[in-house]
């Protein structure tokens, strides 16, 4: 049963989760640090509250911790575990990785570094009723190792074919698609924490940097760029905020849409006011840009799900009142 | 009243009266139409009760949450019952001459606003005081039992159609700038007061320029204090950022859905298209989202501060970026079409590039958020 939890109990709970990631070396020991701190239990108990505050703090802090495998498994009805992980959709995806192909099961999606050290991992799979859940053993998801854009690695592509007699079917309550609401809302949280990390440290440099004998945050050309990067975070962040107390796929695709957009949007203007340093691999702001990057990709991107979003609406020849007041 | 049960109650009503409410011209209509029928349907709802909902009693309302009035306008706009324009006039006017009127003035002039029988104007804008509004110039002189005002405003919507203004007019010094600023409520059948129609890119008679010539207004039209019209200026922003944008964000939804009704129609359903669709509609719910917040902000009796201009830069990137979209996904009709489909977006997407340049451009609401939002210090 859900229960709500109050703000101030939040903001502790925010500050206490920015401080266990940031000081965590690793996404396992991240991991670890934050099922330390109940993460597990907020989850099961409050699970829009708890994703919310966990993954703002993940943005805030560029920690590659893998609780999206935690809000998948919790929002399918089981358990969350650090032994368990999940095949994600493909980049720019919310499908089901999984397809059946005679008695071979391809698999094209995305993994956490989770998936290093769980034992079993969930996979969604199309069939002709829907997505079906089943349990494979996670080593069999193992790949060749690629770097990819992100140095953190807080994901990598997996594409691999597994039997089929290896899955076992689960007896999951949750549906995918309320999986991909429940990850959608997390990550928009994350990315909108990332993005409001950039803004602070292209304000912050805007502030200190002076050129022509006066700080840069002077120049009409860089406040209106960094004010533009705020109305988009908070618009997005409304919207994230919404599904709080509204479980509409919809509005969760809308935030995770808009979140991805204010994302782009923040870090690249912030990458223009941090100019010269914010180009180099001393100044952390790329660090974030990469996450930004990959965790756009993830359940549907800023690109992808407007169209998604868009041929709902066409098929349906109208548009539905999100939000009421 | 709750307001659930007042928005099943009141779209009830509306229903029940569609026939009655639904305005008898088609498509765009002439201003004088609009007019007309703004006045029975204000006058409709008044009578019925809905109308009076959100208003204080000593006004002629009947009390309850300000959310009440968000609701009507809302179900006006997503039925296109009204002149969306002229229907939010009195939420921008009236709640600050309420704050600021003496009791009795309020109480006699406002009640009429409400019932449909009267509309107001805004009388801010000057020649040479847009953005720089403190800088204004029109005059008042203070003589015997009031004042005499000479000068000009420009932008006055629905003058023609008006029996009152709330006038900002210089009280100090030429140089006094927001301190030397006194606001007026004046008769528009006042002696000394013309003006001229200003007709719009978008084909209409939309506002007018005001003069004002010796014009006497009596001592007790004051609101305020004397030079304390900035703060009337001011108090105008919390309510013209939640009401009326929410209303006004009604209507982009209302447009947005016919867009997609006639893209899908047209069997336009590649991606590109689904694409443009998605992205104009995710800005709409994204202002809707913000002002549902800002307005149970208001609610909850908080302060409404600068933080609104944010919600003015989503409102109007999402009011250009639709009707661009609907430029581009029908495409020819607003430029070759003379049907009533493509009058309207024609007319609306013309009128969506004055988003940006009214209440505070898109510039001037910038500025505020780099200075009092983002904390970045003067400009230089």
């Amino acid at each position: 049963m859900s229960q709500f939890i109050d703000a101030d109990d939040l903001a502790l709970l925010a500050s206490s989760f920015e401080a266990a990631t940031a000081d965590a070396p690793g996404p396992s020991e991240a991991d670890q640090a934050l099922y330390d701190l109940g993460w597990a239990e907020l989850l099961a108990s409050a699970p829009g509250q708890g994703a919310a505050t966990a993954f703002n703090a993940l943005g805030a802090t560029g920690s590659a911790a893998s609780l999206l495998d935690d809000v998948v498994v919790n929002a399918l009805g089981a358990e969350a575990a650090l032994q368990s992980c999940c095949v994600f959709p493909a980049p720019h995806k919310a499908e089901a990785p999984g397809h059946l192909r005679g008695e071979t099961v391809m698999v094209d999606g995305l993994l956490s570094a989770r998936a290093e050290t769980a034992v079993a991992a969930v996979l969604g799979m199309g069939t002709e009723n829907g997505v079906g859940l089943f349990a494979v053993d996670a080593g069999l998801l193992h790949g060749p190792a690629v770097d990819g854009i992100d140095p953190g690695r807080a994901y990598r592509r997996v594409v691999v074919e597994i039997p089929a007699e290896a899955l076992e079917p689960t007896a999951a309550e949750g549906s995918w698609e309320s999986a991909v609401a429940a990850a959608r809302v997390a990550l928009a949280h994350q990315l909108l924490g990332g993005a409001r990390w950039m803004l602070g440290e292209a304000r912050q440099h805007a502030i200190d940097r002076a050129q022509f004998g006066r700080p840069v945050a002077q120049f009409q050309a860089i406040r209106h760029k960094l004010a533009e990067s705020l109305v988009q975070i908070e618009g997005a962040a409304s919207v994230a905020g919404a599904c709080l107390h509204d479980p509409d796929p919809m509005l969760a695709a809308l935030a995770k849409s808009l979140a991805g957009q204010a994302a782009r949007t923040t870090a690249t203007h912030a990458q223009q006011v941090l100019a010269g340093i914010g180009f180099t691999a001393e100044h952390r702001f790329h660090l974030w840009l990469k996450r930004m990057l990959v965790v756009d990709t993830l359940f549907g991107s800023a690109s992808s799900i407007p169209a998604e979003i868009g041929h709902q609406l066409l098929a349906s020849g109208q548009a539905p009142r999100l939000i009421q007041l | 009243m709750d307001p659930e049960t007042f928005r099943r109650d009141l779209g009830a009503w509306l229903d029940d009266n569609a026939n009655d409410l639904t305005p008898p011209y088609e498509g765009i209509g002439s201003m004088d139409a609009h007019m007309a029928h703004y006045s029975h349907v204000k006058r409709a709802l008044f009578d019925s009760g809905f109308g009076r909902y959100g208003w204080p009693e000593s006004v002629g309302g009947l009390g309850g949450s300000p959310l009440l009035r968000a609701i009507i306008g809302e179900e006006i706009n997503f039925r296109d019952l009204a002149d969306p324009n002229a229907w939010t006039m009195i939420e921008v006017l009236a709640p600050t001459v309420i704050d600021f009127a003496p009791p009795e003035l309020s109480a006699r002039l406002v009640p009429p606003f409400l019932r449909g029988d009267e509309m107001w104007c805004q009388g801010f804008s000057e020649t040479d005081a847009g953005s720089d509004l403190a800088s204004l110039s029109c005059r008042a002189a203070e003589t015997d039992g009031g004042w005499v005002v000479n000068g000009q405003k420009i932008w006055t919507s629905f003058i023609e159609y008006s029996q009152r203004c709330v006038l900002l007019v210089r009280t100090g010094e030429p140089e006094s700038a927001h301190r030397g600023i006194t606001a007026l409520l004046v008769d528009i059948d006042s002696p000394g007061i013309g003006y001229s129609p200003i007709e719009t890119m978008h084909g209409r008679r939309d506002f007018a320029e005001v003069h004002f010539d010796d014009v006497f207004v009596p001592a007790d039209r004051l609101l305020g204090e004397v030079n304390g019209g900035w703060q009337v200026a001011m108090d105008i922003l919390p309510y013209e950022r939640s009401t009326t944008f929410w209303h006004r964000g009604a209507l982009l939804h209302r447009r947005f859905s016919d867009l997609a009704a006639q893209v899908s129609a047209a069997g336009n359903r590649g991606d590109a298209a689904a694409k443009a669709l998605g992205q104009a509609f995710q800005w709409i719910v994204a202002f809707r989202s913000r002002s549902r917040d800002t307005q149970h902000q208001l609610a909850a009796g908080e302060q409404l501060g600068v933080e609104t201009s944010v919600d003015k830069i989503l409102i109007t990137s999402a009011e250009q970026q639709l009707f661009e979209t609907a430029r581009d996904l029908l495409p020819g009709v607003m430029e070759f079409d003379d049907g009533l489909a493509a009058a309207s977006w024609r007319n609306d997407y013309l009128y969506s590039k004055a988003a940006t340049i009214y209440g505070g451009t898109a510039e001037i609401q910038r500025n505020i958020v780099a200075r009092r939002l983002l904390d970045l210090g003067p400009e230089s």
